[in-house]
């Protein structure tokens, strides 16, 4: 194996043996899976650039030198193709976009291998191997030792050219290989999340390659927080024809954060059905079905046949996100009955559509909760529900992506609320664990030493017992979120296969304990000595705070495992029981180690 | 159609306010507790002997401040960024050890201001450092950091007081002209050590980093330059006239009365003039709140730089398993720097100065980075930097290491 960093300052010496430079770069061509290197570039005496063709002229290669074929003077040198990509110049050190492991990655190194005399690139290493080796090879070594000590490799993380998109250099008039994988090929909820790492010109720079299309549905995919922006750096055209082919709903979410003169010249450029959908949906609230509908919707009226209604499906609804309900309407629009497009297929042409139509339709209004329009759509297993205004006049639907998303959100609310964590809650690493909980936590840390000063100033005869005694409000506030945060790994888990390994699970929770109970600790030190408690009391209660949080972080790691029967089809113990339990376990240890310290040791 | 005309007037100041933002941030943001420690202190210890050090520092500051800014726009990537893509990663690794390292120097003094802020309104370090890193810690996991940094920019504009105190003061303005203008220079480590300190709280390693990254975030552009160059001479102005009323005031209060400040009570005093009684709490208030705005913003331009250098994953949105280089570094340099502050018996003012001269010294190291990657045509285009822009920041890394070397000549050989 060859690596670009040990090559570049290699000299390059001609077939005489003279030194004629030192390596600067080498370029491959482009159209292949593992592309062939084409050229050398070397620098000259007084830094002057040379290139010339690696098949005519390299000889051979190895650690200390490259040599050339020909003498110096009978060489003759070439320039850079269009199709050619410098490895140094466009790749070495430079941010790609991994179109495989779909992120944006950073190039530490590119890995060549030689064989039948041509030199080939295997991929783009930008895993921290790379770095280790790029600070030196020494580094390198020493690392992997160590942490071969630990039975852990360190491996090589290695982009195959084909699946590299490149941020810097435009590749778009370049003839790739048929199974090259651009960025723009992926799929648009994979490009936005890529998109959202980007520096604001980097993602100016994708966008101008993406189709429009192509750009409507990643925007569309994109957090709300990115979307007005990027519409707002495109040309007004361009954003009004990206906006139209958005669906209104997602269109009208965009334009709706658009400054106010922006938002007017873009609903202006658009075609006048599209800004009439747009802007009737600006006018709802956010958070009701007015909010998350789209107007987009296919009417037929009692009298239709079939046919007709096939017909007017062909001709006018082709452009509509949802079809799978057709909804009867007579005069005003006032909705009378719905008919499903599995009917429509099995009945004869010409069969009146009031002949099998279902008069029972199930609808929400305009100001209704999005939460109870996705709980109708989840409990009638329903792909589509009308919404209605106050007279019934039918003036969308709300499909079932939609409905999904706003069931995703008030999951993740709900699930967070019950658990008292405040962002939403994946099971991650101790840090995580520590920040989602922290903000409960010290909420609640705060009470306790509000707690203990309010105490402090009501008791007279204060002793070291009494100390002890005020922390303990925060210790059982402990340990129900322990138990909490156990039942949340339960009812996230499921099953036992599902969860992480219990030694790694119990040793990222141990982390979180310790770092835990150590600011417990100091923060309990810190308010007995700021009230002025005698030191072996503050001592004491600080280190038995400290060892409580981490026999409590243990137990927390523990009972999901001791809890869940084994098929994950139920609890072994009621969730009462396993508060009480912990509460109980950590109360005794608390008060157990701050007496016996207190006590005992007594300095 | 008059609503109309009002909405458009207001968009355009809006836009105004948004471009004029990271030059003043930044600057205001370098008002840091190094900064008014440092500041103080060289008034109270040598009067208006440092006055004539802030003209010239606030135009290099300026200086640097156009140039990355300038790079930002251009190039649309941080300063990181571009250290990785023109040096490789040897180079970036040592830069990016520079910058952690001041970083963390600096992150001591930013918690050494929350705890002289706390203390002197009589609440033991002890209790509210952890407490200020918790903050500090979890504003910057939920993101709110945004939202609060307005507030904390706005109290921590209190220290425009020592403007209306610097005229209560009633100096003798020939004098304080005289000395903005005349440099003056004493040979002594003491002094040596302020001067350091001073270009090392005036143009923060971290500064260029936070600069650069508030541009790309912005998404601004080479049209955009013109705009910036306003946004950064009015922010490097509103901080130096802070900086220079800082030492007139102190130097006329504090230094005739031979007063030299031990602790933040005693910097507290030159306020006295304008605030009365109000004085320590009014300093109190201000330190704290530029302290923790300071304390938010180190930790999160070196885990920015950092990660943005060797290609990890970064964002205040990214959770640990998402960006685990990330939350390690500014979990890191925030214990790093709280941790510090409570070990028992420190003299808060000796190490915010002292970190400040750490920054100091570490500072030319980056802006011969900076500077070549400005000069680099290929990289900058018709923006590279021109010959003037050259000389002095040229100037100023020859200073400054000439400074440094004549410091550790002048403790090695124990003179001053």
């Amino acid at each position: 194996m060859i690596y670009l960093t040990s090559m570049l300052g290699t000299p390059v010496i001609d077939a005489s043996g003279t030194e004629i430079g030192t390596i600067s770069d080498i370029a491959i061509a482009t159209g292949e899976v593992f592309p062939r290197v084409t050229s050398l570039a070397f620098q000259g005496p007084d830094k002057t650039p040379f290139m010339l063709s690696w098949r005519k002229w390299v000889d051979s290669l190895d650690d200390d030198a490259i040599t050339l074929k020909a003498d110096q003077p009978k060489i003759r040198f070439s320039y850079l193709q269009p199709d050619e990509v410098l490895l140094a110049r466009d790749l070495l050190n430079k941010q790609i976009v991994d179109t495989q492991g779909k992120k944006v990655v950073r190039v530490n190194d590119l890995k060549l291998s030689e064989s039948q005399n041509e030199l080939r690139l295997l991929g783009a290493e930008v895993g921290l191997r790379g770095i280790l080796r790029g600070i030196s090879p020494a580094v390198e070594r020493a690392a992997v030792s160590v942490a071969s000590l630990f039975g852990k490799k360190i491996h090589e993380t290695i982009i195959a050219w084909n699946y590299m998109d490149l941020l810097d250099r435009d590749l778009s008039h370049v003839q790739l290989s048929v199974t090259h994988r651009r960025l723009h090929e992926l799929h648009p909820a994979d490009v936005a999340d890529i998109l959202e790492v980007l520096s604001a010109s980097q993602r100016g720079k994708v966008f101008a390659h993406l189709a429009n299309e192509q750009a409507a549905e990643a925007i569309s995919e994109l957090e709300d927080e990115f979307q007005a922006d990027i519409i707002d750096d495109f040309t007004d055209q361009r954003a009004s024809d990206i906006l139209e082919m958005m669906d209104p709903d997602d269109a009208a979410d965009i334009i709706g954060d658009l400054p106010y003169d922006k938002a007017e010249a873009l609903l202006h450029l658009m075609g006048v059905n599209e800004s009439r959908a747009v802007r009737s949906l600006l006018g709802y609230k956010e958070k009701t079905a007015g909010g998350i509908m789209t107007p987009e919707v296919t009417t037929v009226t009692e009298d239709m046949t079939v046919q007709q209604v096939i017909d007017h499906l062909r001709s006018d609804a082709a452009e509509h996100e949802a079809v799978y309900y057709i909804y009867v309407v007579e005069n005003e629009h006032r909705l009378i009955g719905v008919i499903s497009l599995r009917d429509l297929i099995i009945s004869s042409p010409d069969t009146p559509i009031a002949e099998f139509m279902d008069y029972e339709v199930f609808k929400v209004g305009v100001d209704d909760d999005q939460e109870d329009v996705a709980e109708m759509m989840s409990k009638y297993d329903l792909l589509a529900l009308p919404v209605v205004d106050e007279n019934d006049a039918l003036i969308g639907i709300v499909t079932v992506d939609d409905a999904l998303e706003v069931m995703e959100e008030e999951s993740a609310e709900d699930l967070a609320l019950a658990t008292g964590s405040m962002s939403r809650w994946t099971s991650s690493g101790p840090w995580s664990w520590l920040g989602q909980k922290s903000g409960w936590l010290i909420v609640w840390a705060f009470l306790g030493v509000g707690a203990a000063l309010l105490l402090s100033i009501f008791s007279d005869n204060f002793t070291g017992f009494v100390s002890v005694v005020l922390f303990l409000p925060l210790v059982i506030r402990m340990a129900e979120d322990i138990s909490s945060h156990s039942l949340a790994v339960m009812i996230d888990a499921g099953s036992v296969d599902e969860r992480p390994p219990f030694m790694r699970q119990l040793a990222i929770d141990m982390v979180a304990g310790v770092l835990l109970g150590a600011v417990s600790g100091l923060i309990a030190f810190g308010v007995l000595e700021l009230i002025e408690r005698p030191l072996e009391a503050a001592v004491s209660v600080a280190v038995a705070i400290a060892v409580t949080v981490v026999l409590m972080a243990a137990l927390g790691a523990v009972l999901p495992y001791l809890a869940l029967k084994r098929d994950g089809t139920g609890w072994r113990a009621p969730s009462m029981l396993i508060s009480a339990g912990v509460a109980l376990a950590g109360i005794a240890a608390y008060l157990g180690v701050a007496t016996w310290l207190f006590e005992v040791v007594r300095f | 159609m008059t609503p109309d005309r009002e909405t458009k007037r207001r968009n355009r100041l809006m836009t105004l306010l948004a471009i004029i933002g990271p030059g003043m941030l930044t600057a205001m943001a370098g008002n840091d507790a190094g900064g008014i420690s440092t500041f103080s202190v060289a008034g109270s210890s040598f009067g208006y002997a440092t006055l004539w050090l802030i003209p010239i520092m606030t135009l290099l500051l300026a200086l640097v401040q156009e140039t990355v800014s300038r790079m930002g726009a251009v190039t649309g990537k941080g300063f990181a960024a571009l250290i990785r893509e023109r040096f490789g990663l040897r180079p970036s690794l040592f830069a990016m050890m520079l910058l952690l390292f001041s970083n963390m120097a600096t992150s001591v003094s930013e918690f050494a201001g929350i705890a002289a802020a706390t203390s002197i309104m009589g609440v033991s370090r002890f209790v509210t450092v952890p407490v200020a890193a918790l903050v500090v810690w979890l504003l910057v996991v939920r993101g709110s950091y945004r939202n609060v940094e307005k507030v904390l920019l706005a109290l921590s504009a209190v220290f425009i007081a020592y403007i209306a105190a610097m005229f209560l003061a009633k100096p003798d303005w020939g004098e304080v002209a005289r000395a903005t203008v005349i440099p003056t220079f004493i040979p002594t480590r003491a002094f040596i050590v302020l001067v350091i300190a001073s270009i090392g709280t005036t143009i923060a390693p971290w500064m260029q980093f936070f600069q650069q990254a508030n541009v790309v975030d912005k998404g601004l552009t080479e049209k955009d330059i013109p705009m910036q160059r306003i946004d950064v001479i009015a922010g490097t102005v509103a901080a130096g006239v802070i900086a220079w009323a800082i030492v007139v005031t102190t130097g006329t209060v504090l230094h005739p009365a031979g007063v030299t400040i031990e602790n933040a009570a005693g910097a507290a005093l030159a306020l006295e003039p304008v605030a009365g009684q109000y004085a320590t709490a009014l300093f109190a208030l201000g330190l704290g709140s530029a302290s923790l705005l300071a304390a938010c913003v180190l930790p999160l331009t070196a885990a920015y730089a950092i990660c943005e250098a060797f290609g990890w994953e970064r964002g205040i949105d990214r959770s640990w398993s998402e960006a685990p280089a990330f939350n390690a570094i500014y979990t890191f340099v925030i214990v790093f720097g709280a941790a510090f502050i409570l070990i028992p018996g420190l003299n808060l003012i000796a190490i915010m100065v002292f970190s400040q001269a750490i920054g100091g010294v570490l500072l030319p190291v980056l802006l011969v980075y900076m500077i070549k990657i400005a000069n680099d045509r290929r990289i900058m285009g018709r923006h590279a930097s021109g010959p003037v822009y050259n000389a002095f920041s040229w100037a100023t890394v020859l200073v400054v290491a000439a400074l440094t070397i004549a410091l550790v000549v002048m403790t090695l050989l124990g003179w001053g």
